[in-house]
């Protein structure tokens, strides 16, 4: 076939040939994928109009206009936004994974009741929605003294990632074998030593899990921020997006609109273009491993 | 410490490579969690039988007056009942939808990624872009569905699932699984990916339907992760609160309040922590419940395939 390739396995992928039942297959799938992103065609058609072309959204790309992106712009203040979603979300994942391991650590090595305890303890974080405890967490933040600036969502990010990270690092500590560890403890390697130079290192494929999957819902979350950031200067991307919330009914608005969404959600686009091999399997890895 | 093992008890760690000096790594994670987590989940129950207003800290304790409130006028039972429709909803969608795609994209065929890349894709997006897009589909006459249906000559100004309160809580389901089913179906594809082909061919060589091979030999050999994409989604479901807030502000009426959003309002729009508190109380339990309940009911079928 034209399209097969070589795979490193010797074995020639080879497709289905194109009868009617598979026929019917794609088409499924086709009219599927098109359902599904039709929506996101059409926002960003709209977002590329000026914002006074108010025919309607389904005549696609009819005009190509930046304006719409240059208000959206200026009213998000976009670069101060970005920074201020970067720093949080590159922060927070950083913290995370140096928490994440270092706990999992001994929960996946040490057989005992406590470590099996623990794991356990941590997984049922999971349940636990944010907008329930919000009340009280906001009242520990007051009483500790700390006050309401782009950290503070940080630290309930961390804490939220936690339980699910713990999880994921704990099922790979499993598939680092521990005669590695004994021989480096015969010689004479101490316990963080082995932690940072031979295990974490083996933790990579988890790493990526969790900078993926975590990095993806703190980028993406509002809540935190809307409840502790009042400031505007602290606003990130999602947190911005709010104020949009008025305009989502204005179809006078939606050009403008779209094109914040667009810009909201360009960086992550980008990032999954590009790495989109470590996306899925990060994805995937998170669940099936743990 | 090995050489003494008896004075251990049992089920004590005796390794000396892993010892319980390891235990020290712990202290981070779990000094966070408990601080920020845990503490606050059993202050609820304090806070629950005060009448705090989330200002003034010298409250009044007033016993199960909050409870007692929050049963009164259905608020609780409503919206027990709307979180629940809403996971069964998205649970169901979004595994049938995911699997579905996945054992399509697990065969040979073109343009394997291109399908997986779109599937996913909505997933990328933050809640709040998906919840002003979606406000977009439906919105009445001028929204993306309306004007479809206008285009095939139907009575698109007719068309309102927001704006009705038996269509709309099925309406930002929807909009759940639009954005979900694409990580339910990347983890079923990778789950897919484990069967043995060699059981397939065996099957095949005995005269197996494509149906029966999917039913008795791929589900069963998927069953963990069968498990694990209904745990995820279930959570996720009994978490719901984004689109209620973002799209129908909990209504039309209170058709759209799950039990986070109710929380939320109670807290922050009527400034009555205590009666939140109580309302996350009973959250708490409910959740709990399920949750086993799904495990429970889970791991028996894992074991009955």
């Amino acid at each position: 076939m034209a399209f097969g390739r070589k795979k490193d396995d010797r074995e020639v992928e080879t497709y289905m040939k194109l009868t009617p039942k598979t026929f019917l297959l794609y088409f499924i799938i086709f009219a599927f994928c098109v359902i599904i992103i039709a929506p996101l065609v059409i926002v960003f058609s709209s977002s590329l109009r000026t914002p006074e072309n108010q025919s309607s959204p389904l005549n696609l790309f009819q005009q190509f206009s930046m304006a719409s992106y240059s208000l959206a712009f200026h009213n998000m203040n976009y670069p101060m936004e970005f920074l201020n979603s970067l720093m949080t979300t590159a922060g927070s994942v950083l913290v995370i994974i140096v928490f994440a391991t270092m706990a999992a650590y001994p929960i996946g090595r040490i057989k005992t009741k406590l470590a099996k305890f623990m794991y356990y303890f941590f997984i049922s974080g999971l349940i636990i929605p944010s907008q329930m405890v919000i009340v009280p967490i906001a009242q520990t933040f007051s009483r500790l003294g700390i006050p309401n600036t782009r950290f503070t969502p940080m630290l309930m990010f961390i804490t939220c990632s936690l339980p699910f990270s713990v999880f994921l690092f704990s099922g790979f500590m499993k598939s680092v074998p521990v005669e590695i560890e004994e021989s480096a403890y015969i010689d004479g390697a101490s316990l963080p030593k082995r932690f940072v130079s031979v295990v974490f290192p083996l933790l990579k494929p988890a790493t990526v899990s969790t900078i993926i999957t975590q990095g993806l819902w703190i980028w993406n979350d509002y809540f935190y921020p809307m409840v502790f950031i009042s400031k505007q200067s602290q606003y990130s991307l999602p947190v911005g997006m709010l104020q949009f919330l008025g305009d989502k009914e204005n179809p006078a608005q939606w050009n403008i609109l779209f094109a914040a969404c667009v810009l909201c959600a360009l960086p992550l686009i980008v990032i999954f273009m590009l790495l989109q091999k470590q996306f899925i399997n990060g994805i995937a890895a998170g669940a099936v491993k743990g | 410490m090995a050489n003494e093992p008896k004075k251990k008890r049992k089920g004590a760690n005796t390794s000396l490579v892993f010892n319980n000096r390891m235990y020290y790594f712990l202290i981070p994670a779990l000094a966070m969690f408990l601080i920020l987590w845990v503490y606050p989940v059993l202050q609820l129950f304090y806070y629950s039988i005060t009448d705090f207003n989330g200002i003034n800290y010298d409250f009044d304790f007033v016993g199960f007056k909050n409870y007692f409130k929050i049963f009164e006028n259905g608020t609780l039972i409503n919206s027990i009942g709307n979180t629940l429709s809403y996971a069964v909803v998205t649970v169901i969608l979004s595994n049938l939808i995911g699997l579905g795609i996945a054992m399509a994209l697990n065969t040979k065929i073109h343009f394997k990624g291109l399908f997986r890349t779109c599937a996913y894709f909505p997933a990328l997006f933050s809640a709040i872009v998906v919840g002003f897009i979606w406000t977009y589909v439906y919105m009445p006459s001028s929204g993306m569905i309306a004007n479809l249906l206008s285009m095939f000559g139907l009575d698109g100004t007719a068309f309102n699932p927001l704006g009705n309160f038996r269509t709309a809580l099925f309406a930002i389901a929807i909009v759940e699984v639009w954005k979900a089913f694409g990580s339910t179906m990347i983890i079923y594809l990778a789950g897919l990916q484990t069967v043995d082909e060699s059981l397939l061919e065996a099957g095949r060589i005995d005269g197996c339907t494509e149906w029966q091979l999917t039913r008795l030999v791929k589900l069963p050999l998927i069953s963990s992760t069968i498990t694990i994409n209904v745990i995820l989604n279930v959570i996720a479901g009994l978490k719901a609160f984004d689109y209620s807030f973002i799209m129908t502000n909990g209504g039309p009426g209170k058709s759209t309040k799950t039990l986070m959003f109710q929380i939320y309002e109670i807290a922050f729009d009527d400034q009555k922590m205590g009666r939140a508190s109580a309302f996350s109380v009973v959250s708490f339990f409910v959740i709990i419940l399920i949750t086993v309940f799904m495990l429970y009911f889970m791991n028996k079928r894992e074991v009955e395939l």
